[in-house]
């Protein structure tokens, strides 16, 4: 315990360090500029902005982005808020109710909420991380290739299998992601994996490429296709910006409500923020003492899944960083980020690189006031924002996306597969396909195939290693419970209804 | 839905279910090719490629099946007036598709900030903006702020192309 503490301290130290504060200032300042732009999501935001910190060292890198991370987090609260598009699927939740205050003339106090809920979840969740990443860390130094593996596969069984609305269609997305994973020179062979002779393929897809090319081409090519013909509405900030009395009232317990259930669901490796938000408001409607209220604006409405998401997004570090197992799209581009400064994620990075580790820790408290000091008065700026028109929008989007693959390599190859990936991600929109488990099995496939191997070589070759080990032989059964019982609770439900 | 909708939309997902199960294929056939040396663990560099391969084939599988039972699961509205959009609209598409190729044909000889500027024009006016020479301008000042911002403050180079001259006047390099 005094371990932690000693070690937080000083990564307020290296936090806060000037130039360290003003890469944190200026990444939550991008990182709310463009998380503002309406059809950004945060995901989009990280791998546009990755390009930037090149020639940043490591430390000064990964504040940028942890600003950036929390920046297009609250950018994209206030696009759903005002303009009922949420960026992503945690932030529909939010737009229920957000945008019916918007309409009502309550844009004001819907953001501040917003804002400061995300403020304390933010808050409490990167302590909850700082206690936890420790003792996680403890465990996951006695874990083997195989639990890893175990892990692994639990991972994408939930991202891909168990989230969303179709089993079938978010595998397939996790598959196609796997078969790109695996696309280059295999780490432990030097064997050529569908390369097809092109070189620029040997160093494998770049997941930002992919997540670019999904994300922002997809969604340009989607959105011309199908929604540039109409007219876009947005709400005005009417009326007071600041909360009530009783809005204040109404929001705190709301806010502490949604940081406890949003929370677990992050810290565990079961991915997105999508279920903590809906569940929590789900539970905002019960406890609510303004029943009526809900579906024309309640605040709570609004509160409770802001404080959920922001907690959940943060909780989601403690896999990434002790583990280095990403659980969103997001925290997978952040991974990638990790590895071109050569950092790999996992329990060892506390031990080797402890000045980074909790440097970055730190600067989560830290970026959480900035985002709270910079972005609150400045509300009337990312409204501003948010009126450009779609067509100069998109061609600015685009711009940044061709910079961001482009600058990787220098490589029209890039170019090339982004566009490909382009047409993978209107496919993908346009016949409700997710992209996430896409991204995240690109990135965490050859992880996983490392460890498989890594746990075979070990046993040579014996795969009874997997379910001999109790650690990985439980992950293994609670994965398989996780599939068979939903399945089974359908059917039975069915036969009853037959 | 109306039966023409339903029967675009069957074949939408028929050739996207026939897609990813030639994939599965596809990655069969390539894994093939590869060695299956071990060493230790017993297993090469083709496994996972094996793996992913039957996924896929399987998965193709598993969607085929769901358009011959009745179409794709919870799936949104085929009718784009349900969803809150317009019908396909193939100008806007093709726009943006020929603003990406020509940045791709420009960046490397017309430079980064030419490329820029006729990516960013093709797109505004595939969303239906009707001033393609102000938009020429606009996509020029900001592809440009963007060059100078990185091969000034990040010292990265970007293909300066026709422009290399002005730039060079400009002391941007």
């Amino acid at each position: 315990m005094d371990g932690t503490l000693q070690a937080l301290l000083h990564g307020f130290e290296i936090a806060l360090l000037p130039m360290n504060l003003l890469w944190g200032a200026i990444g939550v300042t991008l990182g709310t500029a463009v998380g503002v732009l309406p059809g950004v999501g945060p995901a989009l935001t990280v791998a546009m902005l990755l390009p930037l910190t090149v020639k940043l060292s490591p430390v000064g890198a990964l504040i940028m982005f942890a600003g950036i991370y929390y920046g297009a987090m609250f950018g994209g609260s206030t696009t759903t808020i005002l303009l009922n598009t949420p960026g992503e699927s945690a932030s529909i939740a939010t737009a229920l109710e957000g945008n019916k205050m918007a309409k009502r003339g309550q844009a004001g106090p819907a953001l501040a909420t917003s804002a400061i809920g995300s403020f304390i979840a933010g808050t409490i969740a990167t302590l909850l991380v700082t206690l936890l990443a420790p003792l996680v860390v403890e465990i996951a130094l006695k874990f083997g290739p195989a639990e890893y593996f175990a892990l692994m596969v639990f991972a994408f069984t939930t991202v891909a299998a168990v989230l969303g609305a179709s089993t079938v269609r978010g595998l397939s997305s996790l598959f196609v992601g796997l078969l790109l994973g695996l696309v280059g020179i295999d780490g432990q062979t030097g064997q050529p994996r569908f390369a097809f002779g092109v070189p620029e393929l040997l160093d494998g897809v770049d997941v930002v490429v992919l997540a670019v090319g999904l994300f922002a081409v997809g969604e340009a090519l989607y959105v011309g296709a199908y929604a540039s013909r109409i007219p876009e509405v947005m709400d005005r900030i009417s009326g007071s910006l600041w909360m009530s009395r009783s809005d204040w009232k109404r929001s705190w317990p709301a806010w502490l409500r949604g940081t406890a259930i949003g929370f677990p669901f992050g810290s565990i490796p079961a991915g997105g923020a999508e279920i903590p938000t809906f569940l929590s408001y789900a539970v905002e409607k019960k406890l609510t003492r303004h029943p009526g209220e809900f579906g024309h604006g309640a605040i709570e409405g609004v509160a409770g899944p802001e404080a959920a998401n922001n907690a959940s997004v943060t909780g989601a570090l403690v896999p990434l960083l002790t583990l280095g197992i990403p659980t969103s799209a997001t925290a997978a581009i952040l991974l990638a980020a990790f590895q071109n400064y050569g950092i790999q994620p996992g329990p060892m990075l506390f031990q080797m690189q402890a000045d980074l580790v909790w440097g970055l820790i730190a600067s989560l408290y830290v970026g959480n006031v900035m985002l709270l000091v910079l972005n609150l008065p400045m509300i009337g700026i990312w409204v501003k924002v948010l009126t450009i028109p779609q067509p100069l929008l998109y061609g600015g989007i685009l711009v940044f996306a061709t910079l961001g693959a482009y600058s990787l390599h220098e490589s029209v190859v890039d170019l090339a597969t982004l566009y490909v990936f382009g047409l993978l991600g209107f496919a993908m929109r346009r016949w409700d396909i997710p992209v996430a488990p896409a991204v995240i099995g690109l990135i965490l496939g050859p992880l996983a195939e490392t460890q498989f191997r890594r746990a075979l070589s070990i046993s040579q070759g014996d795969p009874s290693v997997f379910y001999q080990h109790p650690i990985s032989a439980s992950l293994f059964a609670f994965t398989a419970l996780l599939i068979v019982v939903p399945w089974v609770v359908r059917r039975v439900n069915r036969a009853r209804a037959a | 839905m109306s039966r023409n909708a339903s029967a675009r939309r069957s074949r939408a997902e028929v050739a996207l279910s026939i897609g990813v199960l030639l994939l599965g294929v596809g990655t069969a056939v390539g894994t093939a090719l590869l060695p299956s040396q071990g060493g230790y663990a017993r297993i090469g560099p083709n496994f996972m490629p094996g793996v992913a391969g039957a996924g896929l084939i399987l998965l193709g599988l598993w969607l085929l099946y769901e358009v011959l039972t009745g179409g794709w699961r919870n799936m949104p509205p085929q009718e784009a007036a349900a969803r809150g959009e317009h019908a396909f609209h193939l100008p806007a598409f093709a726009w943006v598709s020929s603003g990406l190729f020509a940045h791709m044909a420009l960046i490397q000889s017309g430079g980064f900030v030419l490329a820029g500027a006729v990516l960013f024009a093709c797109v505004a006016r595939g969303f239906g903006s009707p001033r393609f020479v102000r938009d020429l301008a606009i996509g020029f000042s900001i592809a440009l702020a963007v060059f100078a911002f990185f091969v000034l403050v990040l010292s990265v180079n970007l293909p300066a192309g026709w422009l290399a001259p002005l730039f060079r006047l400009a002391g941007i390099e």
